[in-house]
């Protein structure tokens, strides 16, 4: 009995078929060429503080602040902070916050206030504001929203190689369903009628990265870093790529090259490749830089 | 005998069957069953040293898990994991302690999840253990135990091994490692690498091979990878229920990995490695990024050597 090939192999990474994103971001041998659909280049802007998490890894809410509004006028071209949130979000929206509240390394209650000021400086009206994450589709504003706000912490995971954006709204949905091949097809979460078309910005948390586990679940201090930074986009693909890049970093740094994610993230790269969500082509990612450069891994 | 049992699909009544042990995941792969159905609650001591048990346990099943650890559950289910129990112990100046009793159903998947992210070992509670930061985990008999410490003291590390040595005591003793990690090579095999597992997906997380199941690994199939020197040599080990499931998963594996290899088995790839490979009945034996072609073909003839 022959069986078709239905899927790539590691050795069509090495041999450059399926592009370089993919090849980069299973951390196998880069491809030669990229083939992707996607015109043109996601903005992503990956703003630092060396100050922003203290000593007693304390965040400190302020700077976090003046962090996301530096990142907003770099990203959207206004110079006042507020005037962007009224590019993205209209008064009459009704605006979800998907959050994430892993107990371990939660998205800070810093994080999530400076994103609901934002929205409420674009006018939007408390009662149209809501936050959640496990929750969300018993969530009344959720259910009703016309826009939507996602962030998290960047983390290593088990299943997944990484706690992305991408896979921050699995909670619209029953996980599950979305765990085969290291959560291969998470992208198509975005493709629910809950979701579609909603996500008006992603703010990835990367004040205190982790970048290994211990065993398949359990967490230690030891494997996060004050990295101090956010990483802000409206392409949730771009902003993931660039994280990817600095834990992968990391991880050669702590272990070397020998240890690369397990298990490979590469949800991320078929964000792009197969589900045309956004770019994970660090070559087609314009990466504005800002604040602290010491350490950046990227 | 043939198991068709798929361990991510299975369904509330296999549930509770694998329970108890009347359709178990060992049963599928050779092994003796484990028709012992087993009140987890009993196990865990109320008292150790100057910790008391809470009252609020909490226990967790294969549909739950990720109500308790989110996706990496998975992780849990791609073995016989039936469910776990999670105990918290208090005591007046030392910090809270959390219990986390897995039963996995038989001796080899709890060695097998033991395995899975291992970075070292140390011999002396159950099978083995292993601690890191304010965590430590054991395998022992049908059972993977963690014990997490909520602060790391100074004497923390003591403190867990006081804990998990007192579950240690309350559990089966008997303890054995899965046959086919006994037929791994010894000779050049890079120390606490060896991973034991069934599924595809834990064939990708240990070495990501192909988005498909080129091998056709189910929940019937055991599996064995390890590294071994020079370079960083993967062994894998597959024994399939039956010779026919070898012959096919061989045929799998040659015609979509290998497709310009023809009737060579030892075969070059684009990274200058080497990839060799061998069917004995009904177990594979494949090594993957070998240094040389000579490094392939003696691995895969030791391995060869320790098949029956």
């Amino acid at each position: 009995m022959t069986r078709e090939k239905t899927g790539l192999t590691r050795r069509d990474f090495m041999k450059g078929v399926g592009g370089v994103a993919l090849g980069m971001t299973a951390g196998l041998p880069s491809a030669l060429s990229a083939e992707t659909k996607q015109a043109g280049s996601s903005k992503v802007i990956l703003v630092r503080n060396g100050d922003v998490i203290s000593a007693t890894r304390d965040i400190n809410g302020e700077l976090v602040q003046a962090m996301l509004d530096e990142a907003m006028v770099a990203l959207f071209g206004h110079d006042d902070p507020s005037d962007c949130w009224k590019q993205i979000i209209r008064p009459s929206d009704v605006v979800g916050i998907k959050t994430n509240v892993w107990r371990y390394l939660p998205t800070p209650p810093s994080v999530e206030q400076a994103i609901r000021r934002g929205v409420l400086q674009a006018g939007v009206t408390e009662r149209n504001i809501d936050q959640g994450d496990r929750d969300v589709l018993q969530r009344e504003v959720f259910q009703r929203s016309t826009a939507l706000i996602n962030t998290r912490p960047m983390r290593t995971h088990s299943w997944s190689g990484v706690g992305s954006l991408i896979k921050n709204y699995i909670t619209f949905d029953h996980p599950p369903d979305y765990h085969a091949d290291a959560c291969a097809s998470l992208a198509k979460l975005w493709e629910l009628p809950i979701v579609k078309d909603k996500t008006r910005l992603n703010v990835l948390v990367m004040l205190t990265p982790q970048f290994h586990n211990i065993g398949p679940h359990h967490f230690d201090t030891s494997y996060i870093w004050p990295y101090g930074g956010l990483i802000v986009s409206t392409d949730p693909v771009a902003a993931d790529a660039v994280g990817l890049q600095i834990l992968q970093q990391k991880r050669r740094l702590e272990f070397g090259a020998g240890r690369p994610l397990q298990p490979t993230a590469h949800h991320i790269a078929l964000a792009d490749t197969e589900y045309h969500l956004g770019s994970a082509d660090m070559g087609r990612i314009e990466l504005v830089r800002l604040g602290w450069e010491e350490g950046s891994l990227i | 005998m043939k198991c068709s049992i798929h361990i991510t699909d299975i369904g509330v009544p296999a549930l509770v069957a694998v329970a108890l042990g009347v359709l178990s995941m060992s049963g599928c792969s050779g092994r003796p069953a484990d028709d012992s159905a087993v009140d987890m609650d009993q196990l865990l001591p109320q008292q150790i040293s100057g910790w008391t048990r809470a009252e609020s346990s909490v226990t967790y099943d294969r549909e739950t898990i990720f109500d308790y650890i989110n996706g990496a559950g998975e992780v849990y289910r791609s073995y016989g994991f039936g469910e776990v129990l999670v105990a918290r112990y208090t005591a007046s100046e030392l910090p809270e302690v959390t219990v986390e009793l897995f039963d996995m159903g038989n001796p080899a998947d709890a060695y097998g999840v033991f395995s899975y992210a291992r970075e070292s070992e140390e011999l002396g509670i159950g099978g083995g253990y292993e601690q890191r930061g304010r965590v430590l985990c054991f395998w022992q008999d049908r059972f993977y135990v963690c014990v997490l410490s909520e602060e790391r003291t100074s004497d923390s590390d003591q403190d867990l091994i006081t804990v998990a040595r007192s579950v240690s005591q309350q559990l089966p003793s008997a303890t054995s490692l899965p046959d086919l990690v006994n037929k791994l090579p010894t000779d050049g095999l890079v120390r606490f690498s060896e991973r034991f597992f069934h599924l595809h997906q834990s064939l990708n997380y240990h070495y990501y091979l192909a988005r498909e199941n080129l091998f056709n690994l189910s929940a019937a199939t055991d599996a064995v990878m390890a590294r071994y020197a020079p370079g960083s040599t993967y062994l894998l080990l597959i024994e399939y229920t039956d010779e026919g499931g070898a012959v096919e998963a061989l045929t799998s594996f040659r015609e979509l990995y290998l497709p310009d290899a023809g009737a060579v088995t030892t075969v070059e790839t684009e990274n200058g490695k080497f990839v060799s490979y061998a069917r004995n009945g009904r177990f594979l034996a494949v090594v993957l990024d070998a240094t040389s072609e000579t490094v392939a073909n003696e691995l895969l003839q030791k391995a060869l050597g320790n098949l029956p």
